[in-house]
């Protein structure tokens, strides 16, 4: 049936059609935005009928024409951008070509696909909200397409689609609970996008622009107790390497990064003890018994970094848990003790750790570690080298050697700032120490590990986050990108890697109250507004942001978060022992109520008639009256049965029948007299005062 | 059988289960014993859809996508039940028809209504080879529509089972019924005009006066008066006698103009169609006229309901005289 599309429905898909492409315009590029907008303005013509619709010459230029523009201007054939480019202008085209009923529903179809596709960009509770509101409209011009003989009312389609929409969910949340997940089944391109948080190479200051930026890193919710924020070092990379000025990762080299990963020992995937750290064994045991050290443990709800590495309290270690599940066979312990994913973290990752401070990394140090974790570049910054030696030469021992730099960097004119003054790729670190003096986490820490390898002591360069903010409406850490932070790590003999944090010389503050404490107030002018409220003490606006962020953790933890594990673990919890059969059982008990819920809500009519108000009033006074002996007769009228139980009252009487039958409105204060009346006349029956009347009668 | 499914076996067999499912009568109300539901095209690319999205969040693992894959499987399921809503619990009552000749489009009223509550609306009503008329009962509690139907045979004619559906809210169900209204309208035979076979049966002087001062016939001499038409004069029997006499005319209806059979050519349904004709011109010319064909005699007179008796008589010829229930011809 080739139905003209009639224009109510039109209207509604154009309106979809904006309220569709508009979130993508953050990834896609922006000749597509300018096409989308160009054939809305042309379908808008057409359905004025101003213009025509495109001819076959033109349809066909254009197609093409967008085919190539994508080939040309993507970077890889075929990432989720080039698909989703693909799919907005095939969506765009068909809005303007389109003239009959089967183009009209290809059209809608494509946009619920569109919203789909932008929750592979964003999962925030914003976007999923917003994205209702547009499924809602893709909806309402369905109906449009349906009320073909109605007056044009987009307002009716659109609450009608509202209606439809309500009535799903839940339904919506019966299968979102109980349908099963299942691992993916073959593998995909995944979002590709900015990397977001700390790098792979810093260059001192890098941090500190990352420093200006109130986005989330993760959200940590502990299972019991919170450290202290002085402990709370978020350990993602080591940085191990320098050269012109900035600190690498010294391995796996970059380029060969997941061959080497994969197949030597210097990463231990899933849950078993690594080879490089036997103590777990013991650790496991011993916390497994009554009054033995119980880990430290968490769980982290990762934003995406489109990075692969995962963050922890030293020393992390994934554990077996039903939650895990395959999940834990992706993450593995790097040989220098941090958490990593075998894929680049591209959606909201979920993992729990059990950390075990007590445990010693690296009691014996292998020599190749010892050699790499010492190295230095020749004839790089030989002030520095000769500064650092005279000080280890006064000192009795490591420990004593990095007390004397704290203490250096503690009484010297060393300044904690945001804003730091330039360095040379050269000699930076003499430049730093000795003239500019002043700087940012990763200035400190990259001078305290070049003393300590230039005494030849095995130290490295740690990257993170630092502290974190509890949200005390949701008892969870929020570490925002503001938290990054560097730090160091000295190896000491009998003690192994110990963590030495050079700014808590220079600005104490930081590690106890976080990074806005440590900041003079012309730092703080560089954060936006937003930040600034978060960090007053402005009661009403921080609680406001902590409810937001709160509900936003709860939407990551139970929608978001909602993997197969978890699904599994939730399935166990209120199932037991779970079989395809349970879960068909409750599925369609599921299915079957809330399909319920939606017949009584379509097919229940209110039987209830609305009384006249006047006819309300007086049932109640005859009701009143029944057990006096007074009983309305069937062929009475109320003014009639009234002047038999008191023909006295005729004001009462000509009150009833004026308001009854003569009356359109009537208004509250006659109501209220009709009322009082009638009152007074069952005081007096009840006391008797009729009867003489009634008998007589 | 009076369900239009041409031929088939198939067809014959659900025709004959309708039937009994819904068994005719002139009033139906819709419920789901009677309603049929399934999905459209649409419906089954909607399918399509909710299926590529559930491999997209697979694949993804997005939660989200899961999400929105189940609210659209959750809003097909929401409306199939608003798809049978829309019919359940109408009224279809078939009210009249005028009747009408072979092979004109004859005219059937019927009545759409509901019970109090939620309206209706986007309800198509139709006989299978009418065109499609779109009830919509949202703010009225009832509406009538007229459709219109060939007829192709004379006699009683009833069109068969009528198609209702719907495709309300989203198209992609269709839920539809097949209702036997017993709707009968009596079909005339397509009237033959023959070349004035009036003339050739009547007979001019043995006619009643109709009207005294026509001017049809020459009827009477009599003396001038004052206001007669001067051409009337006989100027001839002026001149000779001195006095005017005028001529009188009159119209005259000949008693015995008989629509006969045995009178118009060919065969059966020949003749039917020449007298309809000629009973047609005849009811023109307002003259009496009466009716001879085997088995009916009707003695002239004229009038509309003269007219409706004498065409029902050639509409009925050779068949039966009341519409029997589940039959058309």
């Amino acid at each position: 049936m080739e139905i003209q599309i009639p224009r109510n429905a039109l209207a509604l898909l154009m309106i979809a059609q904006a309220m569709v492409v508009l979130p993508h315009s953050q990834q896609l590029s922006p000749w597509i935005m300018a096409v989308c907008v160009v054939c809305g303005i042309w379908r808008w013509m057409v359905f004025q009928g101003r213009w025509d619709y495109p001819r076959r010459w033109l349809k066909a230029m254009l197609v093409l024409g967008s085919v190539a523009a994508v080939a040309l201007s993507g970077s890889s054939a075929f990432s989720l951008e080039t698909a989703t480019s693909l799919l907005i202008l095939a969506f765009a085209l068909k809005l303007v070509e389109m003239k009959g009923r089967r183009d009209a529903y290809l059209v809608m179809y494509l946009g619920y696909f569109i919203i789909a596709t932008e929750f592979l960009f964003s999962q925030s509770i914003s976007m999923a909200a917003y994205e209702l509101v547009a499924a809602v409209v893709v909806t309402a011009s369905m109906v449009g397409m349906n009320q073909m003989h109605a007056r044009v009312r987009p307002m009716g389609s659109f609450k009608l689609a509202s209606a439809l929409i309500l009535q799903a969910l839940p339904l919506m949340l019966v299968l979102f609970l109980f349908f099963p997940r299942i691992a993916p089944l073959w593998s995909i391109p995944l979002p590709g996008g900015a990397k977001t948080g700390i790098s792979d190479r810093v260059t001192p200051g890098d941090i500190a622009k990352l420093s200006q930026s109130q986005e989330i890193a993760f959200r940590v919710e502990f299972e019991s107790q919170i450290p202290a924020p002085s402990q709370l070092y978020w350990r993602g990379l080591v940085y191990s390497n320098f050269e012109n000025g900035s600190w690498t990762q010294a391995s796996p080299p970059p380029g060969q990064r997941q061959s080497i990963l994969r197949t030597s020992s210097q990463i231990s995937w899933g849950t078993r003890v690594p080879e490089f750290l036997p103590e777990l064994e013991n650790a496991r045991t011993e916390a497994t018994v009554s009054g033995g050290v119980k880990p430290l443990a968490y769980e982290i709800l990762l934003q995406p970094t489109q990075s692969s590495w995962l963050f922890g309290l030293q020393v992390p270690t994934i554990t077996e848990s039903v939650e895990a599940g395959s999940q834990s066979n992706n993450i593995g312990l790097t040989r220098d003790f941090r958490l990593m994913s075998r894929e680049p973290v591209s959606a909201l990752m979920r993992y729990k750790v059990h950390s075990y401070s007590e445990l010693v990394p690296d009691r014996e140090l292998p020599d190749w570690i010892r050699t790499r974790e010492t190295r230095l570049p020749l004839e790089d910054n030989p002030r520095t080298v000769q500064f650092a030696q005279g000080l280890f030469a006064e000192s009795n021992s490591v420990e004593d050697f990095a007390r004397r730099i704290m203490l250096q960097i503690g009484t010297g004119a060393y300044r904690y700032t945001l804003a730091p003054p330039g360095l040379p790729r050269s000699n930076s670190i003499d430049a730093f120490w000795f003239e500019t003096q002043a700087g940012f986490c990763s200035h400190y820490a990259g001078a305290f590990v070049y003393m300590m390898r230039a005494a030849g002591i095995p130290a490295r360069m740690v990257g993170g986050y630092q502290g974190g903010d509890l949200n005390p409406v949701g008892q969870f850490l929020v570490v925002r990108q503001m938290d990054a932070h560097a730090w160091t790590e000295v190896w000491i003999k009998g003690r192994g890697w110990v963590r030495y944090d050079p700014t808590n010389a220079v600005a104490p503050e930081r590690i106890e109250r976080g990074l806005d404490a440590a900041l003079s107030s012309e730092d703080l002018g560089m954060f936006s507004v937003l930040t600034n409220a978060r960090l007053s003490n402005f009661a009403g606006m921080a609680d406001l942001i902590y409810m937001f962020d709160s509900v936003g953790h709860r939407w990551n933890l139970w929608v978001v978060g909602y993997d197969p594990n978890v699904q599994a673990a939730y399935l166990k919890k209120i199932l037991g022992n779970v079989t395809p059969g349970k879960i068909a059982i409750v599925l369609l008990i599921g299915v079957a109520l809330s399909m319920a819920l939606v017949v009584i809500a379509l097919f229940w009519r209110r039987r209830k008639v609305r009384l006249h108000p006047v006819l309300r009033i007086f049932l109640k006074f005859s009701k009143g009256v029944e057990r006096f002996g007074f009983v309305r007769q069937s062929n009475e009228s109320p003014a009639q049965f009234v002047a038999r139980i008191d023909a006295r009252r005729s004001s009462l009487i000509e009150q009833l029948d004026q308001l009854l039958y003569n009356s359109r409105n009537v208004s509250s204060t006659q109501l209220a007299l009709l009322r009082k009346r009638l009152r007074r006349l069952q005081v007096s029956v009840a006391l008797g005062l009729t009867k003489d009347i009634e008998t007589a009668g | 059988m009076s369900t239009q499914f041409p031929g088939g076996f198939v067809q014959k067999r659900f025709g004959g289960w309708l039937e009994r499912r819904i068994p005719p009568s002139s009033q139906i109300t819709l419920s789901q014993d009677s309603i049929f539901i399934f999905p459209t095209s649409q419906g089954i690319a909607f399918g399509a859809l909710i299926v590529l999205l559930i491999l997209g969040a697979i694949n993804y693992q997005s939660s989200l996508i899961y999400g929105v894959a189940f609210l659209l499987g959750s809003l097909f399921l929401v409306t199939i039940l608003h798809t049978f809503r829309n019919l359940s619990g109408v009224q279809i009552e078939f009210i009249g028809s005028p009747g009408g000749f072979v092979g004109e489009d004859i005219e059937f009223e019927i009545r759409v209504s509901r019970s109090t509550g939620v309206g209706r609306e986007g309800i198509s009503v139709a006989w299978p080879d009418t065109i499609k008329q779109w009830v919509d009962i949202q703010e009225k509690e009832a509406c009538t529509i007229k459709l219109f139907v060939k007829a192709d045979q004379r006699g009683w004619f009833n069109p068969g089972r009528m198609l209702i559906e719907t495709y309300y809210p989203l198209g992609l169900l269709r839920a539809w019924t097949w209702v036997d209204l017993t709707a009968v309208a009596l079909i005339y035979p397509r009237p033959i005009y023959g070349e004035s076979p009036l003339e050739s049966t009547t007979q001019k002087d043995n006619g009643a006066l109709v009207d005294p001062l026509g001017s049809d016939d020459f009827r009477d001499v009599r003396e001038y008066q004052a206001g007669d038409p001067v051409k009337h004069i006989i100027w001839k029997s002026y001149a000779r006698t001195g006095k005017p006499v005028i001529k009188q005319y009159g119209s005259f209806l000949d008693p015995r103009f008989i629509l006969d059979w045995s009178a118009v050519p060919g065969l059966t349904e020949e003749r039917l169609s020449r007298l309809t004709g000629l009973a047609l011109d005849a009811a023109r010319s307002q003259r009496d006229y009466g009716l001879e064909i085997p088995g009916t005699q009707l003695s002239p007179a004229c009038g509309a309901n003269h007219l409706q008796t004498v065409l029902k008589a050639l509409a009925l010829y050779g068949l039966l005289e009341v519409p029997a229930a589940g039959t058309e011809n």
